[in-house]
């Protein structure tokens, strides 16, 4: 079996063993994104380290120095993630070329486990999009369809795992960033909870609402990678003290005696019909493993687009505005400061980030944070309640990840409403502050990846992990790859 | 901040405006103060607070605002805030948090400033404070609130051709500032100065900053509005906001130029505070006056709510009673325990106090030690006063410690040394680190034995037989020459023994 | 979308956000911005318990505090290093034609 064709959990054991150098198995798959990059346009910048990285782990294998537990496992991150020494653009103009002066925490929790960061994946600019067509550095396509869109915002480490041009990848979720990704190119992707991996490095978005989380083939891999990224920084305020147990661990439990709910209003209006039949199938599979699937109500999932559409723009205006070509960005022609300002923000930023910029700062602006900021807040509470009742009644909530399958690039860049629309499922658990998981299910007809959404209780990603991988165990959605060229040798 | 609006409707006749005088009118002064903390590391991040860096030589990824970097609280901060919110009477929030103030400027590096909107710090307190138009009588000025934000970096302008750059430093961002808000109590410019004054050595004497307006480690705006009697009617000017005051004069010299500049700007025009908004004028130390600043267009709109990068503070009763139990007495305790139980004056206690916690140990130790405090009060609030000042010492660096200056003062006290000799004492033993004993022995100073105090005095009286008809013809103090002759020709000679002798045989 | 005296116009937030945006862009953004707004006010309707507090998204357990250790700043030369225009020591910015004082 060539390498792209093993899970990471499995590469790992092969590096540990000597069976394959970390040299070799990082210009495999330098090799691949050298010939199928040019047509996804996953990466935006490839490591140039990437290989030297690999040859070091390789000589101190052989010194007979103890390695980190993914020393010489490539690793696509996220470009809204800091990476020191080399550029970090979040897909935006305006940090085309920014190279951070330091490295995400997540990164120096990789960097230290002997990861190799093989290079910087594409994503919507500043992570505000669901398909990665608002990239200052051109669209990633579907691997699975070209002329589809991967998802987003992070639709570059979506693509990349999908067409095994990394093993696995790094990506973030703010209203459905990872799962939606996910989803579209039948991988798995998991949003922790928040404040379970640290945002110190995290070009933020919406900061009460961003979290880190792994994108890759199966919910072990997202285990391995969680065991290191995740935990407490004391650079992070909204890091959590929560103890952080073994990701691994109690992955093989049976199900029996697992409580699913499944809310009957997911399942009805507006949901593809494949998308239905799939997800009930699903379903049926979670019963065979002994899941007891309940029926629960969430009522305020109605408003949940809403709040998230005021909370999430409103925290990204005043985020955003560092962005002045002052000190590290793009800087716009001017003869004064006011013209500097302006020309910089008009250009640097691409249409949709200008137009939730303009929501955003409306919104907060002068006598209107009650109505909208303020009141989205509250709603939020009451969507966070709405899981903590079901939460007593049910150990997860499964439903589908997204309405419809990977859609058309420019079907919706005229419509935002109708993208936004789409988010209906993932941002609640970003308002929750609650885990969610995206595992593929059985593809559409047409060979379009669908995805199955399952939600748990704030700090219990192990049984989120534990459920996804005994539903892998079961079935071999996960196994699935796009057809060729990207298809990998069994 | 807001003002009692008295009567804002008519607007009388211009002949009746000036024939009101302005000494019938109030003014109504409030403070905006901010304080820089004391603190090793700034408000969100490691960086050193250190004042005159090299440019930029003390910022990080966090305090110059880069990508995907995160704001963490200081401690220190929070304990330093507490503090000084317990020394101002203030009440202390049980749960206190952060929002952001959003506005653009180059030395703003995040486009916000951390502050805090609706649930500062510190809640209301006072600060009593006397002047000199008052003394005795203790006026209380009441805080609105204290919050704590962080500092701004700073903007270098080019002042002459107005083409070139402005150049941005941003070393001072994110130092942690106390910014105090006054009720417009405040009456009289030296009340305004008597405030800054108090504030001052208050957060001097609890080690919260050092509020040296020089290092802008305190900063200070003036609010300043006149009330005037207009027949029945009470009228109010618009409220000016005076910035870019730079030391206690200058707080003291814009409000005195401001009221006048303003009753004679409602004599002329009769604008009320419902008339004009709040305006803001900036304070020139050259020509002495305020010049209108051109209003920033969306200034107010800072589009306030809370950072949900920082979570909320909870602070216990036990810590705030732990702080408060650990506090330094304040300035105000130790005026009233120098004037009632060492019976100084309150012009003199307040001399000592105004020097320092470190002075006042000192006096203390020396009162107690030579059992009189008023002499110890002469000395110490004269001669050691004097000499700190001429040698830039603090006392702590000063060469006599308390036990040695006691063993001074009772020699003075014994009649051993007389007050000049004493002085001279002092003198060399701050001169060459010595104890009263050495020093005594270096200026040979030995007591003068009544034979040789005689046969000076016979000697005097011999050779100045005119002096000496003078005293017999009346003249009293022509003795006083006498004396003085005495001393040269012996310098031990003490001079209340010798004018003794010298009557004595004089009258004889 | 909430009617108020002073409800400001799609210049007015382009200026307060220090956006540029031609006249095509304000016209397209305005009406992207109504479409949008209208959409959210759906919230209006929203009933919601009288006393319920808002949730502004961080676990709120603990306080999260650091002690006043001073940490290595960035180098100059480094911090500098992003800066579109900078003369080695300071940040430079095209002046501010305004007539203040401080």
């Amino acid at each position: 079996m060539t390498l792209s064709a093993l899970n990471a959990d499995v590469i790992v054991d092969q590096l540990n063993a000597g069976e394959v150098t970390a040299t070799d198995c990082v210009q495999h798959f330098l090799d691949r994104i050298q010939v199928h990059n040019a047509e996804l346009n996953a990466f935006i910048r490839v490591s140039e380290s990437a290989l030297e990285q690999a040859q070091a782990i390789d000589q101190r294998r052989k010194a007979g120095e103890s390695l980190g537990c993914l020393a010489g496992l490539p690793i696509a991150i996220k470009d809204g993630i800091c990476v020191s020494g080399q550029p970090t653009t979040a897909g935006s103009k305006m940090l085309e070329n920014f190279s951070p002066p330091y490295d995400a925490t997540i990164v120096e929790r990789l960097k230290s486990a002997d990861a190799i960061i093989i290079g910087k994946t594409n994503m919507d600019e500043f992570a505000m999009g669901s398909s990665t067509e608002n990239s200052f550095f051109g669209p990633t396509n579907n691997p699975w369809a070209t002329n589809r869109v991967p998802g987003g915002s992070s639709g570059g480490s979506a693509a990349c795992v999908a067409a095994r041009l990394a093993p696995v990848a790094i990506g973030s979720d703010t209203g459905g960033s990872i799962r939606q990704p996910a989803s579209f190119c039948g991988i798995t992707g998991l949003k922790p909870t928040y404040g379970r991996v640290s945002r110190y490095g995290l070009i933020a978005f919406a900061s009460s609402l961003d979290q880190i989380g792994p994108m890759t083939r199966t919910a072990k891999e997202s285990a391995l990678l969680m065991s290191v990224i995740a935990g407490f920084d004391p650079r992070d305020s909204t890091s959590s003290k929560e103890q952080v147990s073994d990701f691994l661990t109690g992955l093989e439990t049976p199900l029996a005696g697992l409580r699913i709910g499944v809310c009957r209003d997911h399942l009805n209006e507006g949901l593809d019909v494949e998308v239905k039949t799939k997800i009930n199938d699903a379903i049926s599979v979670f019963k065979q493993l002994g899941a007891n699937i309940e029926e629960i109500e969430l009522p305020q999932t109605k408003s949940a687009i809403a709040a998230y559409y005021i909370i999430a723009p409103c925290e990204a205006s005043s985020n955003l505005a560092r962005y002045d070509g002052v000190r590290y960005t793009f800087r716009a022609q001017a003869n004064d400061l006011e013209e500097m300002y302006r020309n910089t923000r008009g250009q640097g930023f691409g249409d949709e980030v200008k137009q939730r910029i303009m929501l955003g700062t409306y919104a907060l602006s002068s006598g209107y944070y009650e109505a909208y900021y303020l009141k989205a807040s509250k709603v939020r509470r009451m969507i966070k309640q709405d899981y903590d009742e079901a939460f007593k009644k049910v150990d997860l909530i499964l439903g589908p990840t997204t309405p419809t399958p990977a859609f058309k690039l420019g079907q919706h860049t005229r419509d935002p409403l109708a993208m936004y629309l789409a988010d209906i499922y993932t941002v609640s658990a970003n308002l929750a502050g609650i885990p969610a998981i995206s595992v593929p299910v059985e593809p559409s007809s047409t060979g379009l990846p669908i995805g199955l959404q399952l939600q748990g209780r704030a700090f219990e990603e192990n049984t989120l992990l534990r459920a996804a991988h005994q539903f892998q165990n079961e079935t071999l959605w996960h196994t699935a790859s796009p057809s060729e060229p990207w298809r990998t040798q069994s | 901040m807001e003002d009692t609006v008295l009567n804002p409707t008519s607007s009388p006749q211009s002949s009746n405006r000036r024939a009101v005088r302005f000494d019938d009118t109030q003014i109504i002064i409030g403070l905006e103060v901010h304080v820089q903390l004391d603190t090793d590391s700034k408000l969100f991040c490691g960086c050193s607070t250190r004042f005159g860096e090299a440019a930029n030589s003390q910022t990080c990824v966090v305090c110059t605002g880069m990508p995907g970097a995160l704001p963490v609280i200081n401690q220190r901060a929070l304990e330093l805030s507490i503090r000084a919110g317990l020394s101002l009477n203030c009440q202390i929030a049980r749960s206190t948090k952060w929002d952001r103030k959003n506005y653009f400027y180059p030395d703003l590096p995040k486009g916000y400033q951390i502050s805090q909107f609706d649930q500062p710090i510190c809640g209301p307190g006072h600060l009593d404070i006397e002047t000199s138009e008052t003394t005795g009588q203790a006026r209380r000025i009441r805080i609105e609130r204290a919050h704590l934000e962080e500092d701004a970096g700073k903007s270098i302008h080019d002042e002459s051709s107005r083409r070139q750059d402005s150049k941005i430093d941003l070393n001072r961002t994110g130092t942690p500032l106390l910014e105090i808000v006054t009720q417009p109590d405040i009456r009289t410019a030296a009340e305004a100065k008597a405030f800054l004054s108090e504030l001052k050595l208050i957060l001097n004497y609890i080690d919260v900053s050092d509020c040296n307006m020089q290092q802008g480690n305190l900063r200070c705006d003036a609010n300043v509005n006149l009330h005037i009697p207009l027949g029945d009617e009470q009228i109010a000017t618009p409220i000016v906001e005076i910035k870019n005051l730079n030391s206690f004069r200058a707080v003291e010299r814009s409000i005195t130029h401001e009221a006048q500049r303003q009753f004679e700007a409602w004599q002329e025009h009769g604008l009320t505070i419902a008339d004009a908004p709040k305006q803001t004028r900036g304070w020139n130390d050259h020509t002495q006056t305020t010049t209108l600043q051109r209003e920033k267009e969306d200034s107010a709109d800072y589009r306030y709510f809370p950072d949900p990068d920082l979570i909320a503070v909870k602070i216990e009763e036990s810590q705030i009673q732990e702080i408060e139990s650990q506090l330094e007495q304040l300035p105000a305790d130790l005026r009233k325990l120098l004037a009632e139980q060492y019976n100084l004056k309150s012009a003199d206690a307040s001399v000592i106090v105004s020097q320092g916690r470190g002075v006042v140990d000192y006096f203390l130790e020396v009162a107690d030690g030579c059992e009189d405090s008023k002499i110890a009060n002469n000395w110490i609030g004269q001669e050691v006063l004097r000499q700190l000042n001429e040698s830039s010492q603090t006392i702590e660096q000063y060469p006599v410690s308390p036990q040695q200056f006691t063993d001074l003062l009772k020699l003075v006290i014994a009649g051993t040394l007389d007050q000049t000799r004493g002085k001279e004492v002092l003198n060399a033993m701050v001169a060459d680190c010595i104890s009263p004993e050495e020093a005594i022995e270096q200026l040979g100073i030995k007591p003068v034995d009544n034979n040789e105090l005689v046969s000076l005095c016979e000697k005097l009286i011999d050779e100045n037989q005119d002096v000496v008809e003078q005293i017999q013809s009346g003249n009293g103090k022509a003795i006083g020459m006498l004396i003085g002759k005495a001393r040269k020709i012996n310098p031990n000679a003490n001079p209340g023994l010798v004018k003794a002798m010298l009557t004595k045989m004089i009258s004889a | 979308m909430p009617e108020t005296p002073e409800q400001p116009t799609v210049n007015q937030v382009a200026k307060l956000a220090r956006i540029h945006l031609d006249e095509q862009q304000l016209t397209s953004s305005g009406e992207k911005l109504k479409q949008i707004l209208e959409f959210v006010s759906q919230l209006e309707q929203a009933e919601l318990p009288k006393d319920i507090e808002p949730f502004f998204g961080a676990i709120e357990s603990v306080n999260a505090i650091r002690e006043d250790n001073l940490q290595t700043s960035v180098p100059r030369e480094k911090i500098l290093d992003n800066a579109p225009e900078s003369d080695g020591e300071f940040y430079l910015v095209p002046p501010v034609f305004r007539n203040t004082d401080s």
